[in-house]
């Protein structure tokens, strides 16, 4: 799979409509810091899994913060 | 064909109030509003038991339709927190309803999926034997097994009890219905002496399997969602059920929503909104309701009113 850029995740994000201020998410901003919960964020990582058809297990989601952290974890697989 | 003609419910009065845990649980009221769907989680008395929620809501059936009992040919609970593991609580049930003796009594050993898998197992059975009146109890009190101090599970789930009476001359009929597992997730809802529920698992499980369920039943009967008059998805919080609307873009306002005051009762989730409008369903309305969770597992079924 070729290299996945901060604007495809984010355009996934909003594609799947789960959180509403997508366009406001900064990518290097802890996502607890931009009302982004837990619910949201067990929302966000599915509309990723589906998107870029990555599995995401329960002990790599700590270290997803950012959005820039997806990115990062989607290029590395 | 059978069919279920009313429903009597139980709401346990005694009340613990998510909004008085912000704090300890360090989450907000729009959170506990938003997300979660509950402000307040019903609670049985600690004495009382399933049956105990079961006689209650049958109290509530009298109240509404008429039957003897003698009538009744079969008693069926769906519970995963019994009286006891053995016996099975219909048999407590049909004893403190003084059933008659040539009435079938047996438990159903599922959760949330529990109510919809009921009404087919019932049914059938019902209709392979030739009965014209049975009563399909739900009583579930999670109250029992969930840990006080875990956030997962804590704001979530409230106690009632129901009971549905299915009858041959009832016209809320089933069109068709769908059953699926996923027993290899067992563990993302699991009481090894308290209840640990995996939220992400259950979330991402819910939110592919029931819109792929209820679609299956769309194609399966050659109809839209659009036919569908209302909704009654389980009441897992306010979250799961907005995923399942925006994902299969349904009409909100069919979608029928009340856990506020109650909390996430299990197998009676889907019966308890049912009672509400079961007497003001119109003929030819069709109505789609579908339990999912525990198993993991799920089911959805089409209804019609005839």
């Amino acid at each position: 799979m070729s290299a996945v850029s901060v604007e495809q995740v984010l355009g996934a994000i909003k594609k799947a409509k789960v959180i509403t201020n997508v366009d406001k998410l900064d990518p290097a901003v802890l996502l607890s810091d931009q009302n982004v919960d837990s619910l949201d964020l067990s929302g966000m990582l599915l509309s990723i899994e589906e998107a870029f058809s990555v599995e995401i297990p329960d002990e790599d989601v700590d270290g997803i913060r950012t959005v820039n952290d997806i990115v990062s974890y989607i290029n590395e697989k | 064909m059978i069919g279920i003609s009313q429903i009597g419910v139980y709401i346990p009065e005694r009340q613990i109030s998510n909004l008085d845990l912000l704090e300890k649980f360090d989450v907000s009221e729009a959170f506990v509003r938003e997300k979660i769907g509950v402000f307040h989680r019903a609670r049985k008395e600690p004495e009382q038991k399933a049956s105990d929620l079961c006689v209650k809501a049958f109290e509530d059936l009298k109240r509404k339709t008429s039957f003897t009992l003698e009538e009744i040919e079969c008693c069926v609970v769906v519970t995963q927190n019994p009286d006891f593991n053995i016996p099975h609580t219909s048999a407590i049930v049909h004893g403190q309803l003084e059933l008659p003796e040539d009435c079938a009594s047996f438990d159903i050993s599922l959760g949330c999926s529990g109510y919809v898998y009921a009404l087919s197992i019932v049914m059938a059975f019902m209709q392979a034997n030739g009965m014209k009146k049975g009563l399909l109890f739900t009583a579930d009190p999670y109250s029992e097994v969930v840990d006080e101090d875990d956030k997962n599970t804590a704001l979530i789930f409230g106690d009632a009890g129901t009971v549905s009476l299915l009858e041959s001359s009832a016209t809320l009929t089933p069109l068709a219905f769908d059953f699926g597992s996923k027993g290899k997730s067992y563990k993302g809802l699991i009481n090894e002496g308290k209840l640990y529920m995996n939220g992400r698992a259950v979330f991402g499980f819910t939110a592919t399997v029931v819109p792929a369920s209820i679609n299956k039943l769309l194609d399966k009967l050659g109809i839209t969602k659009e036919s569908i008059g209302r909704w009654y998805l389980h009441q897992g919080s306010k979250y799961i059920i907005d995923t399942i609307v925006q994902r299969l873009e349904l009409d909100e306002r069919k979608v029928v929503f009340d856990m506020y005051e109650y909390g996430n009762t299990v197998s009676s989730s889907i019966p308890l909104l049912l009672s509400k409008d079961i007497g003001s369903l119109r003929a030819g309305e069709k109505i789609a309701l579908s339990g999912f969770g525990v198993g993991l597992s799920w089911s959805s079924a089409i209804f019609q009113k005839n």
